[in-house]
């Protein structure tokens, strides 16, 4: 013993010679000892805690950024400008979050081709154009022949990268200039940046141009506002003065900043053409304030200047550009916006009567040109209606000249486009009560500017945004039923109808429901259904499935499944995946044509995967049809069942996940089996057969679990050979995690080591045969273990221990489990026989030393301890501690403690459970103190 | 060695009645020795009469002598030195000498051929062996508000309508047989320091119309010898169409007056100076683009015009 000690500094130490015993437990004693006290619990653990307030925080994903179209090409214009970001940000008048969005949107919507058209090339885009000091005369004489009207023929093109670098340029020329106190420099090219404005013959790139030229002009009219402010604020020797409030009157502004900001108008009003005049007094547009309190006078004669813009779309961005500067003003008043879209109204309607006139290939033109101007609309119409109150909307409207009499209803005209942005602004409570007129106006303004069936179509939407009265929705679909009856076209019906659903579900009018399916169906048989009709074709069935609860209702509508029929491609996927999910929302499905629909709608998903060559991306497809196939129940017809199961093998072969479920299926079908009075062996067979076949096409990592429980199946069977079979096959399929890369994430590990300790568990029932040694499978696991490298130290440890504790338990008198009555465990066939015992020691012993071994291979230390305290309980509780093992035990300790602090738990723990165990011969253990 | 004037106001603007107020910065390394500083105001209404333009002989041309506004030299100091570094004398000097009431000061003006300026100019004398050292600012003149028209502003507008039957000139054969009819109203009279206020309605015109635009004339006339020597000339352009506006929308007219380039409407004995607008409508023409540079009185035949008188007033 004395010579031992001293050999026991280095491990692996060999118990060859030991003598070993295994540890007799009493597993119902220990139960017991262990057991926690049982406590009454005044709430269930998962049921839902008093919930506090939940905060909704309304996350602002909207990315703010100005929109270069140049940073994806990696162009100069990237070229780092000089510190104008800093000018910007010191002024007061930040572009509000809606302008900045609205910009970037207005550059998407029109995207830009490479070259740029232009009438004739301004000089200020080229690059050599060095602006050239000129006399103030020479530059009157040079106005006086607009170089832009009378450049020569012929279009010039550019590219939009280079006009858009050229632009980053000027901008930062023009804070060059203002920075050296040289600011007529930088009125002149201002000027000239918002003459580019004047040709419109750019067409898609005009919103572009219009963001970065307007970008320009707030620069410039924020620099002109500070100025001003800080020359009334500071005296010239650069003393404060006095604090501008947020809300100042002209009289608190001294002369002198007064003569300033009067020069800039006079500068500005001297500008001979209209268009950079008017983008160059908007700009200043706030410095009104410093001269007089009423800056809205200017507004109504500016928004009447624009009118003077005769270029459809060149006045119309202006205005737009005014509704922006506007917003600047402390007052907000809309009259002039009224204005501005009436003035679009006679404007768009003199583009519209001239269509019918001219000629065809002007028609192109004109309505590029509505396309342009609609964003335009859209936004001035969003500016009028923000956060009015109802008396100041009913005025707005009457100014708009929409709501006068009910009486002179049909002498009302508006042009659509118009009429659909209103439409879309005016608030919900103006659009129900006033919804006949709304109605009259929609059928009255039928022009080529918009889609009236475009106008129908929001109409359903805005009344289906709050409830409304059931004889509104009434008087409403009356009518438009009425006037799409007469629609030829699908794709128009379809774009109605589809925003009326809703309404019509809502309210429960089956009649009109009935209607437009036929009338969709109609339409549909005639011809067809195209690609472009079928996402509202979608959304319409999606809202439909959505409505009802259960899928018999859905079918017995009329029309219904034809129109199914008619759906194809990636619409007809949603769909079917609507229906799926829907019907398995609703515990098991039993109907016989239910589930034979449902078998082929999850066919044909499972087969457009296949034809599209798509992956199941979210795997959504698979998992609906995994979930129908576990929901399907065929009652007492088991066999029935599983043949169902056999033809979701065969149909749905290449999802992988699905045959998971059908094995999961089959077993459970077989454990159904079982629990019958009668028992069906021979089908229970058949379950396991099918599960048996079924694995081995399952992806590999998955294969094991399936396996051991399907041997569980088997073995609760009865059919032990079967079962025997199928750990077999679950240790050999260990093997082909040899070969996958990649599968060793800390979760599969750990999963993979459980599912092991599982298969240790089950083994404790399963008795030997007279073909094959008792310890055959644990011996086989072992010998898998230690073959394999991949196997970390960590896994063996836990993998050994679990092995070490199986045969411990095997060699008991009485085993903690069995089967069941029928099989009878190893306790009754072995217990006693001495080669058994033998047998059992001899691989323990065998085992042991190679976990002492494994834990010396830890590089981490930490983990090292935790190994170590690991073998050294499980040796504590397989085998009596002699000597041998207890120096064994000793030493794991001493490793433990080197790596672990002292106050580990688990330390502790362990130390108590050694110094319970070790016989009075080894003396107790000091115990690590706890004090600090 | 340098001498600078620095007037009070940054916008140089006093009346007669006041005082010409600033102050005079010599910068010097070393002492300076001087035989006094002076400072001399002079004001003078020059003519010329150019000579193609006006249809008189060449030899007229610079043959007519400015007219004094005012001429009067003070002593700021007298003889003495000044130290080196940077000093400033203060100056006040009143422009209308309280016992002679003759002079009439005309407000500043930058014509073509009439030109009222005032100069202020600051000498330092150092004897015959040394250069006069000496610096000069212009100021600018605006009427007493005790001199201004007591009577109101007439609000009165007059009413022009331009179609192609009020056409003097040829006009092109489309645009007589198409006709146009353009209305407005405009302000006659108009105080310098507000805008020339109106508005213009195009109610119809079968050609589409390329531009409207206003624009303003001087009209300098000069007594020579016998003869009175008219010329008119062209201020300012302001578009106020651009394109073929919309039919029967009212587009207003707002011009704001250059500074310098106007000054109140003045009838003096030996010259005078008046202002007019018109109201040029230019329709869409091919003819139009071969004539690039053009004289903007000469009427074309894609021009249509109306033109006003335009008085000037200075109001309070």
């Amino acid at each position: 013993m004395q010579r031992q000690r001293q050999n026991s500094q280095s491990f692996p130490l060999s118990l060859a010679h030991a003598s070993m015993e295994f540890r007799p437990r009493n597993y119902s004693a220990e139960l017991e000892s262990h057991a926690l006290p049982r406590v009454h619990a005044g709430a269930h653990p998962l049921s839902a805690p008093p919930s506090p307030l939940v905060q909704v925080d309304v996350i602002h994903c909207e990315n703010t950024d100005f929109f270069d179209p140049l940073r994806g090409t990696g162009n100069e214009a990237k070229a780092a400008p000089p510190d104008h970001d800093n000018l910007n940000e010191a002024s007061d008048h930040q572009p509000t979050k809606e302008w900045t969005s609205f910009r970037r949107l207005l550059m998407q919507r029109f995207p830009v081709s490479k070259m740029v058209s232009v009438s004739s090339m301004p000089d200020v885009l080229m690059r050599s154009g060095k602006l050239h000091e000129k006399s103030s005369t020479n530059i009157h004489l040079e106005e006086l022949d607009d170089p832009q009207k009378f450049a020569d023929e012929g279009v010039k093109t550019i590219t939009w990268q280079e006009y858009v670098s050229r632009l980053h340029e000027l901008k930062d020329e023009i804070t060059r200039s203002w920075l050296a106190e040289d600011r007529v420099t930088s009125l002149k090219l201002s000027i000239k940046v918002a003459k580019l404005l004047m040709d419109t013959s750019v067409f898609e790139f005009y919103p572009t141009l219009f963001v970065l030229v307007t970008d320009i002009m707030d620069m410039l009219g924020n620099l002109v506002w500070q100025r001003i402010k800080q020359k009334t604020e500071f005296s010239e020797d650069g003393a404060l003065r006095c604090n501008l409030a947020e809300n100042f009157q002209a009289r608190d502004i001294c002369a002198d900043a007064k003569e300033t900001c009067y020069n800039w108008f006079n500068k500005i009003g001297a500008v001979q053409e209209l268009l950079p005049r008017l983008y160059l007094e908007l700009a200043i547009l706030p410095c009104w304030r410093f001269l007089n309190d009423q800056p809205l006078d200017s507004l109504k004669r500016l928004v009447k200047m624009i009118r003077g813009l005769g270029d459809p779309v060149a006045s119309a961005y202006c205005r737009l550009y005014m509704a922006h500067c506007a917003q600047k003003l402390p007052s907000h008043d809309i009259g002039y916006l009224v204005t501005c879209v009436n003035d679009f109204r006679v404007i768009l309607m003199q583009i519209l009567s001239a269509n019918e006139r001219t000629c065809k290939n002007i028609k192109l033109d004109k309505k590029l040109q509505v396309t342009l101007m609609e964003p335009t609309i859209e936004y001035i119409m969003k500016c009028i209606f923000n956060g009015l109150s109802q008396r100041q909307v009913n005025e707005a409207l009457s100014e708009l000249g929409l709501m006068k009499n009910q009486q002179d209803l049909g002498s009302i005209s508006c042009v659509s486009i118009i009429l659909h942005h209103l439409l879309k602004e005016v608030p919900i409570e103006v659009v129900s009560s006033n919804v006949v007129q709304i109605l009259h106006l929609i059928e009255f303004s039928k022009d080529n500017s918009f889609d009236q069936h475009m106008n129908y179509r929001l109409l359903g939407f805005r009344l289906y945004e709050r409830k409304s009265p059931v004889n509104i929705v009434n008087v409403v679909l009356d009518k438009v039923i009425k006037v799409i009856a007469l629609y030829d076209s699908l794709d128009e019906y379809l774009k109605v109808v589809d925003a009326y659903t809703d309404l019509i579900l809502q309210n429960k009018m089956d009649n009109h429901l009935n209607t437009i399916l036929e009338g969709i169906s109609k339409r549909a048989w005639n011809k067809g259904v195209t690609e472009d009709e079928m996402p509202s074709l979608q959304s319409l069935v999606v809202k439909i499935l959505f409505h009802f609860k259960c899928l018999e209702n859905v079918f017995s509508l009329d029309q219904f499944p034809e129109i199914l029929d008619a759906m194809y491609g990636k619409s007809q996927d949603v769909v079917f995946l609507h229906i799926l999910n829907m019907a398995t929302r609703n515990g098991p499905i039993s109907d016989l044509t239910s589930i034979q629909l449902l078998f082929e709608i999850s066919q044909n998903l499972h087969d457009n995967l296949e034809l599209t060559n798509g992956r199941d991306d979210d795997g959504q497809v698979t998992r609906s049809i995994s979930r129908f196939v576990h929901m399907v129940d065929y009652g007492a017809d088991m066999e029935r069942h599983l043949a169902f199961l056999v033809d979701c093998r065969g149909a749905f072969g290449r999802l992988n996940e699905l045959k998971e479920t059908l094995v999961h299926t089959s077993n459970s079908l077989a454990i159904k089996a079982l629990k019958c009075a009668q028992k069906h062996l021979s089908f229970v067979k058949s379950c396991v057969t099918f599960s048996e076949v079924t694995i081995p096409s399952i992806s590999a990592h998955r294969q094991f679990d399936l396996f051991l429980e399907t041997a569980e199946i088997a073995f609760l069977g009865g059919l032990v050979s079967h079962s025997d079979g199928l750990i077999d096959s679950a240790i050999s399929c260990l093997h082909i995690f040899d070969v996958i890369d990649g599968f060793q994430t800390p979760n599969d590990v750990e999963g993979l080591v459980s599912s092991i300790r599982k298969l240790c568990g089950l083994l404790i029932i399963v008795p030997g045969t007279f073909s094959l040694p008792v310890t055959y499978f644990p011996n086989n696991l072992f010998t898998f273990i230690s073959s394999r490298s991949w196997f970390e130290p960590k896994m063996r440890t836990q993998i050994f221990s679990a092995i070490i504790l199986l045969l411990t338990t095997l060699s008991q008198k009485r085993l903690p489990y069995h089967a069941n009555t029928q099989i009878p465990g190893n306790d009754v066939l072995y217990y006693g026989d001495l080669s058994y015992n033998q047998e059992l020691v001899s691989l323990s012993k065998l085992i042991l030393e190679n976990l002492l071994s494994v834990v010396q291979q830890e590089p981490s230390q930490a983990a090292r301890g935790i190994m170590a305290l690991e073998a050294c309980n499980c040796i504590a509780s397989s085998f009596m501690l002699n000597n041998e093992l207890s120096s064994v035990c000793l030493r794991l300790i001493e490793t433990a403690k080197a790596c672990l602090s002292a106050q580990n738990r688990y330390l502790q723990s362990t130390i108590q459970l050694l110094n319970k165990q070790l016989p009075a011969a080894v003396g107790t253990m000091p115990m690590v103190s706890t004090s600090v | 060695m340098s001498v600078e004037l620095k007037l009070s106001r940054s916008n140089r603007m006093y009346r007669p009645s006041e005082a010409l107020e600033g102050k005079i910065i010599v910068k010097t390394h070393s002492s300076i020795s001087h035989y006094g500083i002076r400072l001399t105001v002079k004001g003078t209404v020059n003519l010329q009469v150019r000579g193609g333009s006006a249809g008189v002989v060449e030899s007229f041309y610079g043959v007519i002598k400015p007219i004094p506004i005012v001429n009067r030299t003070i002593e700021v100091k007298s003889s003495g030195k000044i130290a080196p570094g940077t000093s400033e004398m203060p100056f006040s000097l009143n422009l209308r000498q309280r016992d002679e009431n003759l002079e009439r000061f005309y407000e500043t003006f930058h014509g073509a051929n009439i030109s009222i300026q005032y100069l202020v100019t600051v000498d330092i004398s150092r004897g015959y062996l040394h250069k006069t050292l000496s610096a000069t600012v212009e100021f600018i003149v605006e009427s007493d508000k005790a001199d201004l028209l007591q009577r109101p502003l007439s609000p009165e507008m007059v009413i022009f309508y331009i179609t192609q039957d009020t056409q003097r000139h040829p006009l092109l054969p489309e645009l007589k047989s198409g006709g146009f009819r353009v209305t407005g109203k405009i302000s006659t009279q108009c105080s310098l320091s507000s805008p020339i206020n109106g508005e213009l309605t195009v109610e119809a015109s079968a050609v589409p119309i390329h531009s409207i635009y206003l624009q303003l004339f001087r009209v300098e006339s000069i007594l020579l010898g016998e003869k009175i020597v008219t010329e008119t000339s062209l201020v300012q352009t302001t578009q106020i169409a651009d394109g073929d506006v919309c039919r029967n929308l009212t587009l207003p007219i707002y011009v704001i007056l250059p500074r310098l380039l106007t000054c109140p409407t003045t009838l003096a004995g030996p010259f005078s100076i008046e202002f007019k607008v018109a109201i040029v409508i230019s329709f869409q023409s091919e003819l139009s683009k071969l004539h690039k540079k053009s004289d903007p009185k000469t009427p074309r035949l894609w021009l249509a015009m109306e033109t006003l008188p335009l008085e000037l007033v200075r109001t309070k």
